[in-house]
């Protein structure tokens, strides 16, 4: 098993995948319970307009997707915080306009090939160490926005008004916390491509909240059932030459279900 | 008792709120002092929610004014001062992942800025709120398993755990069998008499009530504050309020 580490491009890979497990459970867990789980997926697709835009134009893919997905996730939560439109068709809208625009933007740029293949769904191949810094750039600043905040976030998914008038400015870190899990699914997309980051965003702590414990534990067991999805999902993904991101999100909805079973009553 | 020489802890002056062409509150004014346990009532729909949603800044008014503890609402930042409870705050979510403790600490959130963990005493308040409301055997179940008259008293620990000088609760009854109501105005007269806090709270039982309160607001629409309410049942403006005669107000019970 620990072969596969002697390779350079499996020790990116790595790095970069454990990286990602870390920060999209932490953000998955508010993401889930503030009620964002279709928002991920939104900016999933949007991120993929960046991919589309630095392929055709040849920037870094990476880096124009983490700059369309911040600028899609405030324009959501403007969406969701100013007009009283149902959001979850808000956010079916911008998805699939998201998807439909990346895709123009590919073919007229003639970008249609294995690359972006690998943008869909994730590759431990094509992980670079300019990915790897940028992952853990972005990610360590992230990351460190999550923890910071943690008990004012988690107040704010339990009851927004509540926290909003125990003086918590509910509306910044909002704003902070979207711009947060936009920049982590960008990050994703290289390893668990952007069409199934989602599922690791949001299936750990659904899993997780299956077992019915306090705040602080459903986030470690959210967090340890996506490092060990990203682990057996890579290694699987290693032996059998299969995309990394759909062995990965597999790994998480095999968790889930056995969690399901373990905790039905 | 000079009540009229301190600053009010409320001071509304001619509030109105409407949204479109509907009237909700018209002309509403009042002030309420350091100590005082007032009950609001009035039929559903009458704004009761609405004037308290108006108090904490959530909703604006059309026009009238709104002065917390002598300040401007928009210049307002000592939020700790104000322990409320919304209207079905006991219907929480089953799933959502919180031990009793979890939600009780919440109300020292704001008061511990960003970097700082749970000081000593913050964990001393957090243990005596929950002492106050009887739960500290329960801090370590989930929310969720709870019964309906136990997690109100969770969520009336989690205001108090901030030390607030007014509760502001709506409905705290809603779903709440009458032996576990009777024990919790117990705990509400307890904390008005003994630790000072002020108490403003909405219901439908005032014929349960009646004794501890100190006046009582009726609002639809317009508002009239009952400053007796000893004499409540023989209030005209209850029974106006109501449309129905007042005897039959002392036995009404609300469920939904
Ligand atoms: N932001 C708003 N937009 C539209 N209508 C509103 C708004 N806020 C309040 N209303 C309306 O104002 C009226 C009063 O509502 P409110 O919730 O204050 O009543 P209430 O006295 O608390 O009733 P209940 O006893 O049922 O809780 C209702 O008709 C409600 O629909
Ligand atoms: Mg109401």
């Amino acid at each position: 098993m620990f072969e596969m580490l002697s390779y350079d491009f499996m020790q990116r890979a790595f790095i970069a995948g454990l990286f990602i497990a870390t920060l999209a459970s932490i953000s998955g867990t508010f993401v889930v319970l503030k009620r964002y789980s279709l928002m991920s997926e939104t900016l999933a697709h949007s991120a993929l307009v960046g991919v589309a835009i630095g392929l055709v134009a040849g920037y870094n893919p990476l880096w124009v997707a983490v700059v369309i997905s911040i600028l899609s996730a405030w324009l959501i939560e403007y969406l969701r915080s100013s007009f009283s439109i149902y959001s979850d068709a808000v956010l079916s809208i911008m998805l699939s306009g998201s998807l439909a625009l990346a895709v123009i933007i590919v073919s007229l740029g003639g970008a249609f090939n294995n690359s972006l293949f690998s943008y869909l769904f994730g590759s431990i191949l094509s992980v670079s160490n300019a990915d790897v810094y940028t992952i853990v750039g972005f990610g360590s600043i992230s990351l460190a926005f999550l923890l910071l905040f943690s008990k004012e976030l988690y107040f704010i998914a339990y009851d927004e008004e509540v926290a909003k008038t125990s003086g918590i400015k509910v509306k910044f870190l909002n704003f902070l916390l979207v711009t947060v899990v936009a920049i982590i699914i960008a990050l994703s997309i290289r390893v668990v491509g952007s069409l199934l980051i989602g599922a690791l965003m949001v299936i750990p702590t659904v899993a997780a909240l299956q077992y019915r414990v306090g705040f602080r534990n459903t986030m470690f067991i959210a967090l340890f059932f996506a490092l060990f999805s990203v682990i057996f999902g890579m290694s699987l993904s290693y032996y059998f030459s299969l995309p990394s991101g759909a062995t990965i999100v597999l790994s998480v909805i095999a968790i889930f279900i056995i969690s399901l079973l373990i905790n039905k009553k | 008792m000079s009540l009229k020489s301190e600053i009010p802890i409320f001071e509304v002056k001619q509030l109105s709120f409407r949204v479109r062409e509907q009237l909700i509150l018209e002309n509403v004014s009042f002030e309420i002092f350091s100590g005082e346990y007032i009950a609001i009532i009035g039929p559903n729909g009458g704004g009761k929610t609405t004037l308290i949603r108006l108090l904490l800044n959530l909703e604006k008014q059309t026009s009238g004014e709104i002065k917390i503890f002598g300040k401007k609402l928009k210049d307002f930042k000592e939020w700790y001062k104000i322990g409320y409870v919304p209207q079905r705050a006991t219907l929480v979510d089953e799933t959502f992942p919180a031990t009793v403790e979890d939600i009780v600490k919440m109300g020292r959130v704001a008061r511990r800025g960003i970097f700082a963990g749970m000081s000593s005493e913050d964990k001393a308040k957090v243990h005596d709120a929950m002492q106050k409301m009887d739960i500290l055997d329960l801090k370590d179940k989930m929310v969720g398993t709870l019964s309906g008259g136990q997690r109100q008293r969770v969520m009336i620990a989690r205001a108090l755990a901030s030390s607030p000088k007014i509760l502001i609760l709506d409905e705290p009854n809603t779903g709440v069998d009458m032996v576990s109501q009777q024990r919790f105005y117990g705990l509400l007269g307890k904390l008005n008499k003994e630790e000072n806090i002020t108490i403003l709270f909405i219901t439908h039982d005032i014929g349960v009530i009646a004794d501890d309160i100190g006046r009582l607001f009726t609002i639809n629409r317009k508002a009239t504050i009952c400053n007796d309410p000893k004499k409540l049942l023989s209030c005209d403006e209850v029974s106006d309020l109501y449309g129905i005669p007042a005897h039959s107000l002392a036995n009404h019970k609300h469920e939904h």
